[in-house]
């Protein structure tokens, strides 16, 4: 299983500092949550990671190599980055036949994954008339359609209900105990308590800390993490 | 939903081959209502267009000449070319429609590779645009020669000429729709780039042939309908005189060579933007 390395990490937009001298890994095995305040540089650096911005300066690999350079792209990392990323004209099936092409996947695969994620009856629906939360359970049949060793989400609980919540934590969870890598950003700090192994906090593009969730906070839970979280984040600020 | 059981039987994603980006493509462009929908433009435009004209033809209005003469004929079977300009809409569709609608980032996840999916868009832009042509020169030919069988006058342009007609205006749309799908990648506005395309095919090819007509056959709307056997600026605002087509197969390699030369640009200029 492929690990995630981010190293020296700097983008600029402008005037703008977004990501400054980042650095973290993300271990096989395990759920990382990304946390950080709006700006901090969660998206950007997901976007690099990616392939789909460039840096200014750094590395940012999986499995040693950048995305662009992956042999396998889709078998080797799925992610979801926007809700809103699929044309309102196409249905659900016919998203993922596209992406079960572009994956050299028998078109059953799509049927599969709509299973997966709860949209089977919606499959033929157009996707311009889903709410957020089928927009980001179909993101999610499509991260997960090529069996990707690395999962990236990006406030993947966005729009989800309070039993796709915790359909998606069991999802997480049985994902990186199949040995598989996930870095998932979120500003639910109590639903990533219970859901992560461990956190990287960032602040103005910066690594404010790293670690698994009970050393940051002293083994004190979801309410830990918060606090732990804020008075990091107002440290970094200051 | 279902229990998710990992790891599951899926096969390895390797990295998509050229034939396979262009069946993706493909099959986006064909799983929307957008690409049917112009091709029902082309559909409606095409023989109301030539139905207007065949039914002025001879009334000495600024219409076109009298159907019993080849002017006339040309002008009613060769002369609605709107498909030209649809197939150059559609190209812009396919392009910009991946800014518009947000979708860039799947499409860029699956194939890492920017130049070869641009390169892919553009030919399933010609495919496209080749459709319409087919549909276009199908439709003129079939109500233009209604026309003509209906006021008895006998068909002056010859089976071969309908031919060449023919394909110029396949070759002619299809080049249309990878140069616009060029166009969707240099403006990524969708709106800008449709707009651009009839402003720059209907007003400023017109405007420039009008007052350069020197190089009004080198100009890549009047150069594709003039494939089509349309008389130079006649698919336009300003009819040509005393200025020669080009000859089919340079007016063939012209448009190709612009629809290689602006996704040479594009490619080292837009299509390397980060996508935020």
């Amino acid at each position: 299983m492929a690990t995630i390395q981010i190293h020296g990490l700097v983008k600029r937009f402008g005037a703008v500092t977004a990501v400054n001298g980042l650095s973290f890994d993300v271990t096989p095995g395990t759920v990382t949550g990304f946390l950080g305040p709006n700006g901090a540089g969660k998206t950007t650096t997901l976007r690099i990671l990616l392939g789909l911005v460039s840096a200014d300066a750094g590395t940012a690999t999986i499995d040693g190599l950048p995305y662009r350079e992956l042999p396998e792209p889709l078998h080797q990392a799925g992610a979801v980055l926007e809700a809103a990323g699929f044309h309102p004209g196409r249905t659900a099936r016919a998203q993922l036949r596209v992406q079960a092409l572009a994956a050299h996947a028998d078109e059953s695969r799509a049927e599969d994954v709509l299973d997966l994620v709860g949209l089977t009856a919606a499959a033929d629906r157009r996707i311009g008339g889903f709410s957020l939360g089928m927009r980001q359970r179909l993101g999610l049949a499509t991260a997960l359609l090529a069996d990707p060793e690395v999962l990236i989400l990006d406030e993947p609980a966005n729009g989800l209900d309070p039993e796709g919540v915790r359909w998606l934590r069991g999802l997480l969870r049985g994902f990186a105990a199949e040995g598989g890598t996930v870095l998932v950003s979120s500003h639910l700090l109590a639903e990533v308590a219970q859901t992560v192994d461990s956190v990287v906090i960032v602040d103005g593009g910066r690594l404010v800390a790293q670690g698994p969730v009970g050393e940051l906070t002293g083994g004190a839970g979801g309410a830990g993490l918060e606090e732990t979280f804020f008075q990091l984040t107002r440290e970094a600020s200051q | 939903m279902t229990e998710l059981v990992f790891p599951v039987d899926a096969p390895r994603a390797r990295r998509a081959g050229f034939a396979r980006i262009v069946r993706i493509e493909l099959l986006k462009l064909t799983s929307t209502r957008l690409g049917y929908g112009l091709l029902a433009v082309v559909a409606v435009l095409t023989p109301v267009w030539t139905s207007i004209a065949a039914s002025r033809a001879g009334t000495g209005s600024g219409g076109p000449q009298p159907l019993y003469t080849v002017a006339g004929q040309t002008t009613i079977i060769a002369g609605g070319v709107w498909s030209m300009i649809i197939a150059m809409v559609l190209g812009v569709t396919i392009s910009s429609g991946e800014f518009r609608h947000h979708t860039a980032t799947n499409t860029y996840l699956a194939v890492p590779d920017r130049n070869r999916v641009l390169a892919a868009k553009a030919v399933v832009g010609a495919i496209g645009g080749a459709v319409y042509g087919v549909a276009g020169y199908l439709t003129a030919l079939a109500v233009g020669l209604s026309f003509t069988g209906a006021h008895g006058y006998r068909l002056l342009i010859g089976a071969g000429t309908l031919a060449d007609w023919g394909i110029g205006r396949i070759m002619g749309t299809a080049l249309l729709g990878a140069i616009g799908v060029v166009v969707g990648s240099l403006v990524r506005s969708q709106l800008a780039a449709v707009v651009g395309v009839f402003v720059w095919s209907l007003l400023l090819e017109s405007l420039i042939g009008g007052l350069f007509g020197a190089v009004r056959p080198y100009l890549p709307y009047s150069a594709a309908t003039t494939l089509a056997g349309t008389p130079l600026g006649e698919a336009g605002f300003s009819p040509a005189s005393g200025v020669a087509p080009l000859p089919f197969a340079a007016a063939t390699a012209l448009l190709a060579a612009i629809a290689l030369a602006g996704g040479l640009v594009a490619a080292r200029t837009t299509v390397r933007r980060d996508i935020t």
